[in-house]
């Protein structure tokens, strides 16, 4: 659904984007995360053809934005974090006008989405009357018409209070089990992107470092928390099995080590363990790690 | 018909924003203004001397007409200036300061069209504000003197001088004289248009705007230059007075508003030039 090919770009001889490439396939929800500065305005600046690559493409649905940007963006729509309005117009003016850049107005179309987005008693009133998180509705609601396929969500949540973040966040997992949407999600809130997204990238410094599936994280890392007594014989035991300790009460184990297999050593050799329970690696966690040390599990890295 | 649509958008915004009637606001409070010297008795013992001194009844001639040609001729260059530079140098400037263009950016229209639309609603609402002027002048001399009475139009610098006695007469010359200097007074949102189309900021598209139009004002008044005066913009622009000689000569006044109208595109293409190839980060 949206190809993005080998990006290069520079603002003022400085590298903001280094050979940046990623697919988002249709019907998938994916992150793209970084620090300030790490690329991801700019990727997206050049999806909607508002930067100019030095090199690379950017195709939409099969179209390619540098040279066929109408087509391209006509199945699009984006949200940006604070977006500006016309204040001193209406929602629905505002609605109405942005609409037209895309092909025209259609009034049911608008009211429909209006409604669904819970703005239909304040659309009459001027945008510089609506809080934040209505003019996040209202940033939703103008993405949304004409009926795009794909989304470009950059810090939509920003601001948010957590009931606006949940709302948010459900309205467009509703949107994609409802329509098969596509959603480009640029965030700094990791624990949305995990709940949200299929796959994620990591951008540092205009490059790519990761990129892979968000549920695949947690499988991989083999770290626990364990409580027992008689921690002298445990970690004989536990080095012994290869595995390490962390921290007091963590242990990491080699991925071929059956950790059923170890709870039965411990017992055997006379530990009482009260709790094993694997910790899940969090987004987080391993955005951390990664920024840490430029890597992460050097399985998941491809460059 | 979406043109239409985008450009109905566009001059919503336009005409919704307050500071779009300070310009309105201004040059009625002025019309007033002129009209109270005008009805003053010293003003009207000068008026009666220039008249007579050139051989005009004064009661022909001291009229709701000669009074609105003297309103325009003496404000439009500079308080109409101003608010045409200031709406011109707004019009994309302010929307990229604003950050409203990358909502618009979002959608598949090219940046051509939607310089079009802006450059469209810029061109509307000069010709417009320049209308509304010329009749509200009109309007409120009528009120203050009366609706009788032909016209006298004179401007040295332009070599102007008309006396038209009958009512229909000058005001046929006077509104088509209006209708010259609306389409000349593009030009000037079209210079505040094409620095607006650039990285600036909205308050220095104006300036600038101004800058050179009083620039070429003051260079074309130098002796020096008097040979040349038909290079300066204004001097292209002062064409709508030729109307208001008695012969209308068409050709010098095609030949002016053929130049401002090749001006006019020039600078447009200028303008979308620099916009096409600038970044617009989010």
């Amino acid at each position: 659904m949206l190809e993005i090919s080998g990006l290069w770009k520079q603002f003022a001889g400085k590298p903001a984007l280094e050979d940046v490439s990623f697919n988002v396939r249709k019907g998938e929800i994916y992150g793209l995360l970084g620090h300030n500065g790490a690329g991801k305005s700019t990727t997206l600046g050049i999806i909607l053809g508002m930067v100019e690559p030095q090199r690379g493409s950017v195709k939409i649905g099969g179209h390619e934005v540098g040279r066929e940007r109408a087509q391209a963006l006509r199945k699009v729509g984006a949200i940006f974090e604070s977006p500006a309005f016309y204040e001193y117009l209406s929602g629905w003016e505002n609605l109405r006008i942005l609409t037209s850049y895309s092909g025209g107005f259609n009034k049911a179309d608008a009211r429909e989405v209006v409604e669904r987005v819970g703005l239909t008693k304040r659309i009459d009133s001027k945008v510089r009357t609506y809080s934040h998180g209505m003019r996040q509705r209202l940033a939703l609601a103008q993405a949304l018409l004409p009926e795009p396929e794909i989304l470009l969500l950059d810090e939509p949540t920003d601001g948010l209070d957590p009931e606006g973040i949940h709302w948010f966040r459900e309205f467009i997992l509703g949107l994609r089990k409802e329509r098969g949407m596509t959603v480009l999600f640029n965030s700094h809130l990791l624990g949305e992107v995990e709940i949200m997204c299929d796959r994620v990238a990591i951008l540092r410094e205009g490059r790519r470092i990761y990129e892979g599936n968000v549920r695949e994280l947690a499988s991989d890392v083999p770290v626990f928390n364990i409580e027992l007594d008689l921690w002298e014989n445990a970690c004989q035991v536990i080095h012994a099995s290869g595995g390490k300790l962390m921290e007091p009460g963590k242990i990491s184990l080699p991925v071929e080590v059956d950790p059923a297999a170890l709870v039965a050593s411990l017992v055997g050799a006379g530990v009482k363990v009260r709790a094993f329970t694997p910790v899940k690696k969090s987004l987080e966690d391993f955005y951390m790690e990664i920024r840490r040390n430029g890597t992460a599990d050097p399985l998941a890295i491809d460059r | 018909m979406i043109f239409l649509e985008q450009l109905r958008g566009e001059l919503r915004k336009l005409f919704a924003r307050p500071r779009t009637y300070m310009g309105y606001g201004a040059f009625l409070a002025l019309e007033a203004l002129v009209l109270f010297f005008y009805k003053l008795d010293e003003t009207q013992n000068w008026s009666r001397r220039q008249l007579e001194q050139n051989g005009l009844d004064f009661s022909t001639f001291y009229s709701s007409l000669s009074i609105s040609f003297m309103m325009i001729l003496l404000s439009m260059f500079t308080l109409g200036s101003i608010f045409f530079a200031l709406v011109g140098g707004d019009i994309v400037a302010k929307e990229n300061e604003d950050g409203n263009l990358r909502l618009v950016f979002a959608r598949p229209v090219t940046r051509l069209r939607l310089l079009l639309v802006k450059y469209a609603a810029v061109g509307i609402y000069t010709f417009t504000f320049v209308i509304f002027v010329s009749i509200t002048g009109y309007l409120m001399a009528a009120a203050a003197v009366g609706f009788n009475g032909g016209l006298f139009a004179m401007e040295p610098k332009m070599k102007i001088f008309a006396a038209f006695p009958k009512w229909a007469d000058g005001a046929t010359r006077l509104s088509m004289g209006m209708i010259g200097i609306a389409i000349s007074m593009i030009t000037l949102s079209s210079i505040a248009f094409m620095f607006s189309c650039f990285r600036i900021k909205p308050a220095a598209a104006t300036i600038v705007t101004l800058a050179i139009l009083f620039v070429d004002m003051i260079l074309q008044n130098f002796p020096f230059f008097k040979p040349y005066e038909e290079y300066f913009v204004t001097y292209r622009m002062s064409a709508w007075l030729f109307m208001l000689e008695k012969h209308i000569d068409w050709a010098k006044i095609a030949e002016s508003y053929v130049l401002l109208g090749g001006l006019n595109v020039t600078l447009f293409i200028i303008g979308w030039l620099a916009f096409q190839t600038r970044d617009f980060k989010t």
